[in-house]
């Protein structure tokens, strides 16, 4: 569940004198947003994005043509501004042993898209983005193997998913893997056993006739919108 | 009046997938029952079961999972990878009958003896990958069939259309990379079904993008949702390709009876899609298709949804 097993190790790194040219051309190359910005000992002192760099074009040139001449003088600028000048400095960054739940809460914290992985020592070691946690979370869900899910509604008591775990494998049918949720009936927990089979319909009949509830898909949710529109 | 064939074999009841198992081989009695009852046996052209060539299974599998199929089966093992690939000593040898069956079904269309015919066979097929057995399938008759109708016919552009209520993976996945041969698979959205796969982003690759197609259908969804994607996607996709020959992945458990699924299709539904691929298959393949049975687990309903099929596969009146 370590951050370094799920990062990116190859790190693509820029200077901070490098031109935001440069820079854009790396991104554009390797197909990633995000450059961590080194000095010459090669400590990490920021970030830059390919948000920063779009933010340092002028947006006026696609916008008005009639205004070129004026704005072809404005390139002659662009050209001079370096990385430096517009990298976040002193990113957010995180630990190599910090795990990929921290890493999904600070991603939530901070709304980013990125952090630079640096260990105990002060050393890039590696950057996680929001994609490896998406790969690491598809792993996760088991949905890489043929299988079915089904989702149970269980009352929020003690070994209740001990009973389905059971039953399900009395049928002799393996687990992808179990996902639990909150369910926002009250007391009421959403069980998803996600089963490597095709054969689900004596196991569904058999939990049905032990009490539990089974959802219709329809009615599956992992989460639930926020109740109030957030503050713009 | 067409001539249709019917590929019907006792032997494909000796495939043995123990107690409890929804692919048993009552299915293949119901199916009969159905088609007897119908009183269509006297204008069926009855086509038995032969043995498979090895060419045409290694035409799609590969050698080593061959082997491997025969040797754990003939030794006795009651499962092959999964719990869901249950097996008796003659597994092999009824799957190899599957695939021989449809094969020569195949060539009784392609040399004019029958314009179409349905093939009630099991083990069904088109699960099996390459070099796994899956949900049930341990040879993708299908589209081992398919790569006959290339090698031998020189038939340039196959028409696959899957109606089975799961992704036929194994099928897509021989071919997802073959721009002649077209696979369509209308299934239960694969967050909600075995086997996970046939997600509508699923299109093809390389030179076969564009000749795999997936519409994932909603839980609960039925004859509308169905009714509509054929009319607005299936046919203008088949009427674009212009497939010579039609093969069907006929599973009838999207049937709202059938609860292998959660897809509502009433018999009528099942009907009305039938209808629609044999009026594309008389527009660009001169009516030639070859209905092959994957799924289909509602023992109560298989009978008339069999008699359905068939009737259409004649040009007969069905009612609904």
């Amino acid at each position: 569940m370590f951050v370094h097993r799920s990062m990116t190790l190859k790190v693509v790194t820029v200077r901070r004198e490098a031109g935001i040219h440069e820079a854009r051309q790396l991104m554009a190359h390797h197909q990633i947003r995000h450059l961590p910005v080194l000095d010459d000992d090669d400590r990490l002192i920021g970030i830059v994005t390919d948000r920063d760099i779009r933010g340092a074009l002028p947006l006026e040139m696609f916008k008005s043509p009639d205004r070129c001449q004026e704005l072809c003088q404005k390139i002659e600028s662009i050209t001079q501004i370096r990385v430096g000048d517009i990298m976040t400095a002193d990113p957010v960054t995180i630990g190599p042993h910090d795990t990929i739940e921290d890493a999904l809460l600070m991603f939530q914290r901070h709304k980013v898209g990125a952090f630079p992985v640096v260990d105990a020592g002060g050393r890039l070691t590696g950057i996680i983005s929001v994609r490896d946690l998406l790969r690491a979370f598809t792993n996760v869900l088991g949905i890489g193997q043929p299988g079915t899910l089904l989702c149970i509604l269980v009352e929020e008591k003690v070994g209740q998913l001990k009973r389905i775990v059971d039953a399900i494998t009395e049928e002799g049918i393996s687990f992808g893997s179990v996902l639990v949720a909150r369910y926002w009936d009250e007391n009421k927990r959403a069980v998803f056993p996600y089963l490597l089979t095709n054969n689900v319909v004596r196991i569904k009949r058999k939990l049905k006739s032990m009490g539990f509830e089974l959802l219709d898909p329809m009615e599956w949710y992992l989460d639930q919108l926020p109740q109030h529109e957030p503050k713009s | 009046m067409k001539r249709t064939g019917y590929l019907h074999d006792l032997r494909y009841l000796l495939h043995d997938t123990g107690p409890h198992h929804p692919e048993c081989s009552e299915r293949i009695q119901a199916i009969h029952k159905g088609i007897e009852a119908g009183g269509l046996t006297g204008r069926l052209k009855r086509i038995r079961a032969v043995p498979a060539q090895m060419r045409w299974i290694e035409a799609v599998h590969a050698p080593a999972y061959i082997r491997r199929f025969e040797e754990l089966c003939l030794n006795g093992h009651r499962i092959f990878d999964f719990p869901d690939n249950q097996m008796c000593p003659e597994t092999y040898e009824v799957a190899l009958l599957a695939v021989g069956g449809v094969i020569e079904t195949v060539r009784q269309v392609m040399a004019g003896e029958i314009d179409n015919a349905f093939c009630a066979v099991r083990p069904p097929g088109h699960h099996a990958e390459v070099g796994q057995a899956m949900g049930f399938c341990y040879f993708n008759n299908v589209a081992i069939a398919a790569r006959y109708l290339q090698t031998e016919w020189q038939v340039q552009r196959v028409g696959i259309i899957d109606v089975d209520v799961h992704h036929g993976n194994g099928t897509q996945h021989i071919f997802e990379q073959d721009p002649s041969v077209f696979y369509y698979s209308c299934h239960e959205h694969p967050t909600f079904a075995f086997p996970g796969t046939g997600r509508a982003f699923e299109k093809g690759t390389g030179p076969g993008l564009g000749t795999t197609r997936n519409w994932p259908v909603l839980p609960g969804q039925g004859d509308v949702e169905y009714r509509q994607l054929i009319q607005e996607d299936l046919l203008p996709e088949m009427d674009r390709f212009k497939p010579e020959v039609v093969l069907v992945s006929c599973g009838f458990d999207a049937h709202e009876e059938d609860d292998m699924s959660d897809i509502r299709l009433t018999t009528a539904g099942y009907s009305h899609i039938m209808r629609q691929i044999v009026a594309m298959a008389e527009r660009h393949a001169g009516g030639r298709i070859v209905s092959v049975l994957e799924g289909g687990y509602c023992l109560a309903r298989l009978p008339e949804l069999a008699c359905n099929h068939v009737k259409i596969l004649l040009g007969e009146e069905v009612a609904g």
